[in-house]
């Protein structure tokens, strides 16, 4: 993938001027909130009216922990390497930061958005739609740190650790993530939109995997340990799984009958569409659409359940990875109940299904999005 | 020199605008995110819910389920292997609760909150 380069003279100014980015950053319409999903460990959604803009401010992004974060001091903060490397020690956050620095944006999706919409019901964190957003994430690639321990041959899996662990039997939430994968595209992120990164994203130090799934997004970063052998535990062996093949709604998949989630499915949501509207008034229809695969192909709009389509127009803001915004001018031709649903399809040419593939955890739920219009005449 | 400093004083005028603008287009009668949690509904169970959950998450994890007596009980189970202090004799009682409360017809709206700072 492309890195944008930039230059450290910018990079400080971004991230220790607050002012200006106060100036720069986008300011919040009226009403604006978060939707509360667990009070501790805090995870808060976003109301899916408000992501409408190409970056979503970090006070509006959503925010999903495993547990509570015993945040670290940065100045007294670490990162250890170790494992199959030639030179295994510590880097310090200034040291980290003398690494070439690299500024990518991507869209950043928790692996269940959407749980709540599955039939039969699931638990966990009941997300609706506002578990996404995008972001500019600001640091080092991994491949440059990994490199620069001597990162031998035989690391298969990079196996990341953060400084939330939670007491007791309680699983931690260790990962490991392909090499090939974090080579390619990783970025160690310390700064988000332009700001230090918000403690409730990670801080100082997240893992930013551009094209997966949220769960690989390692927050609180304090250790990376390249190993032959992927991770092994909960958030490995149980967690964070999709099955091989798709199965009927309710079944229980074994865990050998699934594989690690990785990419995001392709989808698009509707964000501003009217409630009520006169036939043969015109209306704008706004949402936004990403997938696993760099870009979007296209979006469509239907009012018919699908039986016919029409191609909704692309915002030209974009980068590899990150959301498209896109927009559609609807004219209802009659009057009565309207359905308008939007299904989005990548540039590798996955369409966005009517129905997401069940699965036992509810992860990667991509239907259609519906939304009724009550059209008079 | 003179001109510099009013030019100075605009450009800070105008970021402090932003900033306070930025504000106050929260709703100050919301909550912090993370500050209020929701409640529990009174009934048998009550107690043993609140003393064997809440050490680890608040209540609006249980209020936001839809769940049936036997999903229920195989997250209590899970719960337990992860270090929930809780008497067997009392799993009964915190089961029937859960799933009366929280069965597959339950409603759930979550609590509109501010981030922190805005």
């Amino acid at each position: 993938m492309r890195f944008d380069e930039i230059d450290r003279r910018r990079f400080l100014l971004l991230a220790t001027a607050p002012l200006l980015a106060a100036q720069k950053a986008v300011v919040p319409h009226a009403r604006e909130s978060l939707f509360q999903m667990n009070g501790y460990a805090v995870n808060a959604e976003t109301p899916l009216e408000l992501l409408t803009d190409y970056v979503t401010p970090n006070e509006l992004f959503f925010v999903r922990s495993h547990w509570i974060p015993r945040t670290p001091d940065p100045k007294k903060w670490r990162l250890t390497i170790d494992g199959e490397v030639d030179r295994t020690g510590q880097l310090t956050l200034s040291e980290l930061k003398k690494l070439p620095l690299v500024e990518i944006t991507s869209v950043l999706q928790c692996a269940g958005n959407g749980r709540s919409l599955y039939s039969p019901t699931l638990p966990g964190v009941q997300w609706r739609y506002g578990a996404v957003g995008n972001a500019r994430w600001s640091g080092v690639r991994v491949r440059d740190v990994l490199e620069h321990a001597g990162v031998r041959p035989t690391a298969k899996h990079l196996h990341v650790f953060g400084s939330d662990d939670p007491p007791g039997k309680v699983p931690p939430f260790h990962r490991s993530i392909e090499m090939e994968k974090v080579m390619a595209d990783g970025v160690l992120a310390f700064a988000m939109n332009g700001e230090p990164l918000p403690v409730a994203h990670g801080a100082p130090l997240r893992l930013v995997v551009p094209g997966w799934a949220g769960d690989h997004w390692m927050k609180w970063v304090v250790r990376l340990a390249p190993q032959a052998e992927p991770q092994k535990g909960f958030y490995m062996d149980t967690g964070y799984r999709y099955p091989l093949a798709p199965g009927a709604p309710g079944v229980a998949f074994k865990p050998e009958e699934m594989s690690p989630v990785t990419e995001l499915f392709v989808k698009s949501n509707i964000t501003t569409a009217p409630k009520k509207a006169k036939a043969g008034h015109a209306y704008d229809i706004r949402g936004f659409a990403f997938s696993g695969a760099p870009d979007i192909a296209k979006v469509e709009i239907s009012d018919d359940d699908g039986a016919t389509w029409q191609e909704a127009k692309l915002d030209p803001r974009h980068d590899p990875y990150a959301w498209r915004l896109w927009s559609h001018r609807w004219t209802p031709s009659r009057a009565g109940a309207s359905r308008l649903c939007a299904r989005a399809t990548d540039i590798r040419g996955s369409v966005q299904p009517r129905e997401a593939t069940w699965n036992q955890s509810g992860y990667l739920h991509n239907s259609w999005h519906f939304v009724d219009v009550e059209v008079t005449s | 020199m003179k001109r510099v400093l009013v030019i100075a004083l605009v450009l800070a005028a105008a970021l402090a605008s932003a900033a306070t603008k930025k504000k106050a287009s929260y709703d100050p009668k919301l909550p912090i995110l993370g500050t209020k949690f929701q409640s529990l509904p009174t009934g048998e169970g009550k107690d043993i819910v609140e003393a064997s959950c809440f050490p680890c998450h608040a209540a609006d994890m249980l209020v936001q389920q839809r769940l049936t007596e036997k999903q229920w009980t195989a997250e209590v189970d899970k719960m337990v292997r992860w270090g929930a202090v809780m008497k067997e004799s009392d799993k009964p009682a915190m089961v029937a609760y859960l799933s009366k409360n929280f069965g597959l017809s339950n409603k759930f709206t979550p609590l509109r909150t501010r981030p922190a700072g805005y």
